[in-house]
């Protein structure tokens, strides 16, 4: 049963919770980590293929967001793009062994998300919509975005992975943004 | 690069996705570094690869995470205010910490000072009681100790217990009064107690010790107002054979050697 204060907390946005964060608001952190936590998980999960892992960072990344919220400025970006851009920071950093990013990070990462990411459903939406984007793209081109994405290679370290040439690796990787811009952000 | 703007619209969504090598990358935040423009550029390009996420795999997190989180939370000592002071010294949320612990710390600090004040005069009240109640004491012990005396004089085999009479025809006492002396002449000690009618304003009543040889001796001089009692102890030379005790009535303040008339008189049988 959804009571009046957790449909109070769906509605809420993102800046206010925020706010109420700043104040030491308990319940409003815990409002975020039911908003954005299911999202971190997944690309969590599918960067480091390592449960414990992905949960220690999900863990630390809203402990990091109650301690200093008080830096994050809402009206300069997304807190959604803010948390999906850290968590896959910090997961590739894990993943390559790199020393842990720095509580700079919320106000070093400035991240404008165009869509509005504050309910689930939307999250759903956006969810399908990008699927069909790569579904859509070439194989080659897709595997080169998602060795990007989900695995922080470069244009050389892709190369060297797949084996294809630099310059034929860039070419795919620039029609493929250049395709999902056009797919997700006409 | 790093005085030129990109090139071309792709490179900030490449730069975001982090594809770039390390001397394209470099060249890209050096220039972005000093170029707001492009600067915005590359957090819209941020935006649009942070939502290529949404292509992972579903995946909840177990409930024991948010459950840890929240412990952890609470547990803080310092929540956010706390850590961007120490992160950004002199920062302007440092002085709304301190702000908030003056708004605290001045009304307590007030009421300590008032609390002080009351304090020290209430102090003030009851010192000067307690020195009220020592003069008391003092007064007291003097009284218990010149009692001890009369009750010690009489007491002793040796004191003379000595009534006084009015002596007719004395127009100034109008033959009125009455006193008794106790005299101890080893111990030198001798005490008075009588009435007599107020004396005129410029005179004073004056006790005599008259002893066997020699002149009279000055034992006291006193005022008694209307109706009142007098009462005198008074310290002798000791070993004085007395013959008689007198009450004059002298110039104020009394004389050496009896000038009055003898209102009082004592002889000792």
């Amino acid at each position: 049963m959804v009571t009046a204060e957790k449909r109070a907390e769906l509605k809420a946005t993102d800046a206010s919770l925020i706010d109420r964060i700043v104040r030491r608001d308990e319940s409003a952190l815990a409002a975020l980590y039911d908003r954005y936590s299911g999202m971190l998980s997944s690309v969590l999960n599918r960067i480091l293929r390592d449960t414990q892992a992905a949960e220690e960072i999900l863990q630390d990344i809203f402990y990091q967001l109650w301690r200093n919220a008080a830096q994050f400025d809402s009206s300069r970006g997304s807190l959604s793009g803010w948390l999906l851009v850290i968590a896959r920071n910090r997961a590739i950093s894990r993943l390559r062994r790199h020393n842990p990013a720095s509580g700079d990070e919320l106000s070093e990462n400035t991240v404008v998300v165009a869509s509005n990411l504050e309910s689930s459903v939307a999250q759903q939406q956006l969810m399908a919509k990008v699927k069909s984007a790569l579904d859509n793209l070439p194989k080659e081109q897709r595997a080169a975005i998602e060795l990007a994405y989900f695995e922080g290679l470069t244009h050389s370290e892709i190369a060297q992975r797949t084996g294809d040439p630099l310059g034929t690796v860039k070419t795919r990787l620039r029609s493929a943004v250049e395709t999902l811009k056009r797919d997700l952000h006409p | 690069m790093s005085s030129e703007h990109p090139t071309r619209a792709e490179d900030f969504d490449l730069y975001a996705l982090g594809a770039l090598d390390n001397a394209e990358r470099q060249a890209f935040e050096s220039h972005i570094a000093s170029c707001a423009d492009c600067a915005e550029k590359v957090a819209a390009a941020r935006g649009r690869m942070a939502i290529l996420a949404f292509a992972a795999p579903t995946v909840a997190p177990s409930p024991g995470v948010k459950e840890t989180l929240m412990r952890q939370v609470i547990a803080s000592a310092e929540g956010p205010g706390g850590s961007v002071a120490r992160l950004h010294p002199g920062h302007a949320e440092d002085s709304g910490v301190f702000a908030r612990w003056w708004a605290v710390l001045l009304p307590v600090a007030g009421a300590f000072a008032l609390a002080t004040v009351l304090l020290w005069l209430h102090n003030e009240q009851l010192n000067r009681q307690l020195a009220d109640l020592r003069n008391t004491i003092e007064q007291q012990k003097q009284e218990l100790v010149e009692t001890r005396h009369q009750a010690d004089l009489i007491a002793a085999r040796e004191t003379l217990v000595v009534p006084l009479w009015a002596q007719k025809g004395t127009p100034e006492s109008h033959g009125e009064g009455h006193a008794r002396v106790l005299y101890n002449a080893k111990e030198g000690m001798m005490t008075y107690d009588g009435w007599l009618p107020a004396a005129p304003a410029d005179k004073s009543y004056q006790l005599w010790l008259v002893p066997m040889n020699g002149a009279p001796i000055s034992a006291g001089v006193f005022n008694p107002q209307n109706g009142e009692m007098s009462h005198m102890m008074m310290k002798l030379p000791a070993g004085v054979t007395a013959k008689e005790f007198a009450v004059s009535l002298e110039p104020a303040g009394g004389m050496p050697h009896p000038t009055g008339p003898m209102v009082l008189v004592g002889p000792i049988s």
